[in-house]
């Protein structure tokens, strides 16, 4: 369940619907936006895949200037994964042909 | 009210974006209160995933990396980084990480893990067979950008003083080596003279051949926010055959025909002399004009630009260009406040990428854009250690640590002397450059290759060609990397090494400034940190080849510990010895500087209390380099020492249009590109293996421009052919305004046989830089059939 900090710049003049936009997002908690059109959020999702598609989404909007992340904590999944409860999904299988 | 973990960690996460900006949030005390903690330790470092250095700190709790926040006060990145240096901890812990040395004898056979001992002992035979059946020059060291400095320096260090030959390369020939080229031909030292802070000064942003959207997202960041803050007096100008993400912040997008930029650039100086809008003063004080081997004048030049008026140059560049586009955008460069021009391998992966380089160059020292805050000619680096470990530190075939050329028999002493070893040791002739020590390994020249942290089995041009020889039983090829990849599938040696955080060293990225990353975790399995492998080897080099010259090579750092000890030793001997008094002195960057610094230090620093301040951010200013006031001839502010111009003056360049190697034509109608993507890096042989990367862009596509595609018949997702002369692929379209029409983009990132896009690239080079093609070439296009679902793959 990875948290992740992010400024989300937009055009000042568009700010106010996309923060409208973003409030709207599951897993997106907006914090604050400035007049120069940086808007705060914070990220909340089950997986990094989740918030890896959500951020990807946003990069993609046209409206959407920039993504910055600012800090990224994982350590429920990390913790996960050092346990072997969760294995980063690999949706194809490796050659096994010159392997021991 | 209590706060749980989580909501400490979520309003950690608010505080740290919000500190960006300069937004005060309420619960900012009750989390300073709460005392919570989200990591044990945090650790500061780079990230690895571009040429830009942004700096991170890695949170560690309970030895294992939990967390990444961005250095707020790195000059770098002021604390942003991009989704792709987020996920890199899932490198780290990656299952398909190599742990064990594993070989093989013959190509066909599988691997066999191996001890140490008996990998090392193998290396080593097989390169003294080679050098004592051949000679050193049947031997060669294929590097990387990504390789640390300590790296670099101490692989070339045994394979020039070692086994005495120069055929030491790297995967930074295929991504800069023309602006090397251009650098040096036009202001004659390499490296911008400037960096990233003069993005905040400038009133002009003049992009070229970059996406740096998806490229440098950071570094777009800080374009972007110079522009939306300054709405109305700062002007970008986006020049590219392609429209991009880059595009959307842009005032003018200039789309011409691929390859026609040496027209349009030479339209812009031609603007620029023919309204006078050049800087007399900074010309008669600093510059000459260069046709050929000749110096020529002025008006010569003008007369040369004859070619190039704003009118004729539209035509030879199509797409929306006019001659009226090409004014303004000369007006704009020449008349702003502090013009910044960026490229990346649009300009740069060219057949005449040191002519591109020298025509931005050009327009620069015309106006007397540069050496002021807000002007500089920016090339940007696409890997985080292309300028340090590989253009300073010796990796290429052609220089020496310390910018010193192989062929002068002066410079070769010096460092023969400071590794103490007899002079006339390292070879007067450069070694072969990246295409020709390929060609060689096809031929059979070559015997024994070490290939470190890269993987020219997908990056090299016209691939399938090289892949046969690399594939070759008599070619003996070993491999050191922390994933399997297409070239480790072709060697007999693989060797695991330890990733970013595992092992210590320094980067040296685009903005002349070198990082320190320490080692914080350790490396799985039995995975070493690639300096501890070539001492290793290099002792049992010098006992098969009976040598005490390869002994002499490793002998200051023998018994050092490998995580800190080591790579310090090394650093110290390179910056100490071979860089002081060189233009890219490093001798005050110290480690203990470079541990003390939120960012790092930009060179030349010769000392560690001028180090401590960040070093030099204007080259060749007296203002702000000290090294112009020492090396000062006059009294001017400005003062060009650079290695490569005996004048010590900047050159102004007449250099003509010419095409691309292949040009489209009847049987091969379409021009083909090729790029990166936002999530993916080089082959994917890491981020493909992060499923979120992966899952975000799982294959490469091609766009294709919508007048086209309607032509053709060909809608969004069908699967459609590129084919050119070297080969085919397959791959789904993506209809977009992207590319201009004639033209299609292919992602290169796939590793996938039927979509690898370097089979179709054609493997022409630039005459100078030695830089291949990978932006033009010739394809012809065929829809085969509606979308089909295809698999992704990473070896």
């Amino acid at each position: 369940m990875p948290i992740g900090g992010f400024v989300i710049s937009v055009d000042p003049d568009i700010r106010e619907e996309i923060v409208t936009m973003l409030s709207e997002m599951e897993g997106v908690e907006v914090h604050g936006s400035d007049a120069k059109g940086n808007i705060v959020a914070v990220i909340d999702t089950e997986t990094s895949e989740v918030m890896d598609d959500l951020v990807h989404g946003l990069q993609k909007d046209p409206q959407i200037l920039s993504v910055g992340l600012t800090y990224l904590n994982a350590e429920d999944e990390i913790e996960k994964i050092v346990s072997g409860e969760l294995r980063p999904e690999i949706p194809f299988g490796r050659k096994k042909k010159n392997r021991p | 009210m209590v706060m749980t973990r989580r909501d400490f960690i979520k309003k950690t996460a608010a505080l740290s974006a919000a500190s960006f900006v300069g937004l005060n949030l309420p619960f900012a005390k009750h989390v300073d209160q709460a005392g919570a903690t989200d990591a044990d330790k945090w650790v500061r470092g780079s990230c690895r995933l571009c040429g830009l250095g942004c700096r991170v700190e890695l949170g560690l709790k309970g030895g294992k990396p939990v967390a990444i926040r961005g250095v707020a006060k790195s000059r770098t990145n002021f604390g942003y980084l991009c989704m792709k240096g987020m996920l890199f901890y899932k490198v780290m812990e990656h299952p398909d990480r190599l742990k064990m040395p594993l070989y093989r004898e013959s190509k066909k056979d599988a691997f066999r893990e191996i001890s140490w001992d008996e990998a090392l002992d193998i290396a080593a035979k097989k390169f003294a067979d080679a050098k004592k059946e051949f000679g050193g020059d049947s031997t060669a060291y294929y590097g990387s950008g990504q390789a640390l400095t300590e790296e670099t320096y101490l692989f070339q260090k045994v394979m020039r003083g070692g086994l005495q030959t120069n055929n030491v390369e790297g995967n930074p020939r295929l991504c800069m080596a023309s602006a090397v080229g251009g650098y040096l031909t036009s202001f004659g030292a390499d490296e911008p003279i400037g960096g990233y802070s003069n993005i905040e000064k400038s009133s002009c942003i003049f992009i070229i051949g970059s996406n740096m959207a998806e490229a440098h997202p950071v570094f777009f960041r800080r374009v972007m926010r110079r522009k939306m803050d300054n709405k109305d007096t700062v002007k970008v100008i986006n020049a590219d055959p392609r429209v991009s993400p880059t595009s959307r912040i842009a005032d003018m997008h200039m789309q011409f025909r691929p390859g026609t930029d040496l027209a349009m650039l030479n339209a812009m100086a031609y603007v620029i002399i023919e309204e006078k809008l050049f800087d007399k003063k900074f010309i008669s004080d600093y510059a000459v004009f260069k046709s050929g081997k000749n110096t020529v004048d002025m008006d010569t030049y003008f007369a040369e630009l004859g070619d190039y008026t704003p009118e004729k140059a539209a035509v030879i560049c199509g797409g929306n260009i006019t001659g009226d586009m090409i004014r303004k955008a000369a007006r704009w460069f020449a008349k702003s406040n502090g013009t910044v021009s960026c490229w990346c391998m649009g300009i740069n992966q060219r057949k005449r990428g040191v002519w591109a380089n020298n025509l931005i160059n050009n327009l620069h020292i015309l106006t007397g854009q540069l050496c002021k805050p807000g002007a500089d000619s920016f090339s940007l680096t696409g890997q985080p250690n292309a300028c340090g470990g590989v253009r300073e530190g010796g990796g290429l075939c052609h220089i020496l640590p310390g910018h010193r050329l192989v062929k002068k028999e002066k410079l070769r002493n010096q460092v023969e002397s400071a590794w103490g070893i007899p002079a006339g040791r390292i070879p007067p002739k450069p070694g072969y450059h990246t295409m020709a020590m390929f060609k060689a390994v096809n031929e059979g020249k070559i015997k024994a290759i070490w290939i470190n942290c890269t993987s020219p089995a997908q990056s090299l041009p016209n691939v399938d060609l090289y892949r046969k020889g690399m594939a070759r039983e008599d070619v003996f090829m070993v491999c050191t990397d922390i994933f399997p990849t297409l070239t480790t599938e072709l060697a007999n040696l693989i060797l695991p090494t330890a990733f970013h955080f595992e092992k210590t060293g320094v980067y040296g990225c685009t903005e002349r400034r070198s990082q320190i990353t320490p080692k914080c975790c350790d490396a799985p399995g039995e995975a070493h940190a690639e300096v501890w492998i070539v001492r290793e080897w290099a002792k049992r080099l010098a006992r098969e080849l009976n040598d005490p010259v390869i002994e002499q090579c490793v002998a200051p750092f023998d018994g050092l510990e490998e995580g800190y000890d080591l790579p310090k030793a090394i650093w110290d001997e390179y910056t100490q010895k071979l860089t002081k008094g060189r233009d890219s002195d490093l001798t005050g960057a110290t480690y203990g500087v470079l541990e003390q610094m939120h960012d790092g230090v930009q060179w030349p620093a010769a000392t560690e209390e001028y180090a401590l301040t960040g070093g030099t951010v204007i080259k060749f200013a007296r203002e702000y380099d000290p090294m112009a006031e020492s090396h000062a001839k006059d009294d001017k502010p400005f003062q060009f020492y650079g290695p490569a111009h005996p004048d010590k003056k900047l050159w102004i360049w007449s250099r003509p249009y010419k095409g691309a190697d292949e040009e489209p034509d009847a049987e091969y109608p379409f021009y083909l590109s090729t790029g990166r993507i936002i999530d993916h890096w080089h082959t994917t042989s890491m981020t493909g293996r992060i499923p979120e990367l992966l899952r975000a862009n799982p294959y490469s596509f091609v766009e294709v421009n919508p007048r086209d595609a309607e032509r053709m018949g060909i809608k969004p997702g069908d699967m459609v052919e590129l084919e050119s002369r070297r080969g085919r692929v397959e791959m789904p379209a993506k209809v977009v305004e992207g590319p201009i029409e004639g033209m299609v983009f292919a992602y290169w990132h796939d590793m996938h046989e039927d979509r690898m896009i370097n089979k179709v690239v054609k493997d022409a080079f630039d005459p100078g830089s030695k830089e291949p093609e990978f932006k033009i070439c010739a394809v012809k296009v065929r829809r085969l059939s509606g979308p089909k679902r295809l698999t992704p793959y990473v070896v």
